[in-house]
């Protein structure tokens, strides 16, 4: 599996095959999750209408702990293997994955000022949250902070390495310390704790958030691709 | 890195008010902080002068290999840099009002938790050895890690009663895991840029 998508080309055959019906999935399921989570389903009896931020921050943070993992796999894949592709991956996960942490502390602060009384509290979870945000600032300047871009690749896999160290540590910082952030309502023993009218939205902006992130991984895997056969034209002598 | 630590605590105390209560409970957090930034700002260019003369490279020629090299550039860094600090600190407490009673869990957190800090550095720096605007890279690099080290190095340093608090020996388990992974990670960050620079 890994060696066939070693081939850039195949890589990108497989992705144009994928792309169209990941992409069709992707938007019924925001654009009903989205319909669902913001009308069709009800407030909250305690939180009222803040309730909806969840649609948008659960699948966020899901997804920043996603890509990250992605990213580790990647470094790995790369250090070890030196699969081309692994490089290409981490690259245009780690700016996606970012966005996504960042926009995870986003809503969360929207969610916490009316709930808990405060934009930001310095508890467990918030805390390795940002950590992880921290994590991928640190991969992308690594891995762009040199004069040959190829040259960042090895540094930046062994730093996406070490800090899937934090991803346990933000999923269960909300078993291991008492913090303010409640703990998982979705993986946890004993089945979902949330009613179904709640419960159905959610899962799907979760399946739909999922898809645009393979989506946008895609396409910038593609560009990253042209950028370097670009590169590669322009190196060549006589061009 | 001596005079920029202590520039930094005596700016604390400008900043927050000269009150001796506001400053005995900030005390310690301030002496890590300063510790944690001015242990930092002495490694951007560790390895930088080794590898434009040369050294490096034939360090990674020789039998001695790239671990041993970077345990050795640590001893050294921690005895240029973090020693001083070291020995400088109790007065400084003195200056920010620190209880007596407390300074000997303070040095025992400081010493463990700088020689993790410079381990950790070690590591920055053969990361971002050979990168542009290395200084910054290093910030962005060391200090989402030394985040352990410096809560638990501030909570062991905070103990009032005993010396040796769970969160020391906490601090004590970094410090091993560190030592133990420190010298393989940097001597395989070096290598890539050994291998990848002599193209």
């Amino acid at each position: 599996m890994f060696d066939y998508l070693a081939n850039p080309s195949r890589f990108l055959r497989l992705s144009n095959r994928l792309f169209m019906p990941i992409g069709v999935i992707t938007c019924i399921c925001l654009a009903y999750g989205l319909y669902l989570g913001l009308f069709a389903s009800p407030a909250d009896y305690q939180q009222g209408d803040t309730v909806r931020i969840i649609y948008i921050h659960v699948p966020a943070a899901w997804l920043a702990l996603f890509g990250y993992v992605g990213l580790g796999l990647c470094g790995l894949f790369y250090v070890v293997w030196r699969h081309p592709l692994a490089d290409i991956a981490a690259r245009a996960i780690a700016p996606v994955g970012a966005v996504f942490a960042l926009l995870t502390l986003i809503t969360g602060a929207l969610w916490g000022k009316p709930m808990w009384g405060a934009w930001w509290v310095w508890d467990a979870r918030l805390t390795s949250m940002l950590i992880l945000f921290f994590f991928y600032l640190g991969v992308i300047a690594l891995a762009n902070g040199f004069d040959r871009p190829e040259r960042g690749s090895r540094p930046a896999a062994l730093l996406a390495m070490v800090g899937v160290i934090n991803v346990p540590i933000v999923k269960f910082s909300v078993d291991w310390w008492n913090t303010l952030h409640q703990p998982a309502s979705l993986l946890r023993s004993g089945g979902p704790a949330v009613d179904s009218s709640m419960l159905t939205p959610l899962l799907l902006m979760l399946v739909g958030a999922h898809g645009y992130f393979i989506i946008v991984v895609i396409l910038r895997m593609r560009a990253l691709l042209a950028e370097r056969r670009l590169t590669a034209l322009r190196l060549r002598p006589g061009a | 890195m001596l005079g920029f630590f202590i520039i930094i605590i005596a700016l604390f105390p400008l900043a927050i008010g000269p009150k001796a209560a506001t400053l005995q409970t900030l005390g310690v957090p301030m002496i890590w902080i300063a510790a944690l930034l001015s242990s930092l700002a002495g490694f951007d260019r560790l390895f930088a002068q080794d590898v434009r003369d040369g050294w490096l490279d034939q360090i990674a020629l020789s039998r001695l290999g790239l671990g041993w090299y970077a345990v050795a550039k640590a001893v050294a860094h921690w005895l240029t840099s973090s020693f001083p600090l070291l020995i400088i600190t109790p007065v400084l407490a003195l200056m920010l009002d620190i209880a007596t009673a407390q300074l000997p869990a303070l040095m025992v957190a400081l010493l463990i938790g700088s020689m993790a800090l410079t381990l950790l550095g070690v590591i920055g720096a053969a990361l971002a050895e050979g990168a542009r605007r290395g200084g910054a890279l290093m910030a962005i690099l060391v200090l989402p890690l030394a985040v352990p080290v410096l809560i638990f190095g501030a909570l062991a340093a905070a103990t009032k009663d005993a010396i040796v608090s769970p969160h020391l020996m906490l601090l004590g388990a970094m410090l091993a895991l560190l030592m133990a992974m420190a010298p393989l990670v940097a001597a395989a960050a070096l290598k890539i840029g050994e291998t990848e620079s002599g193209i």
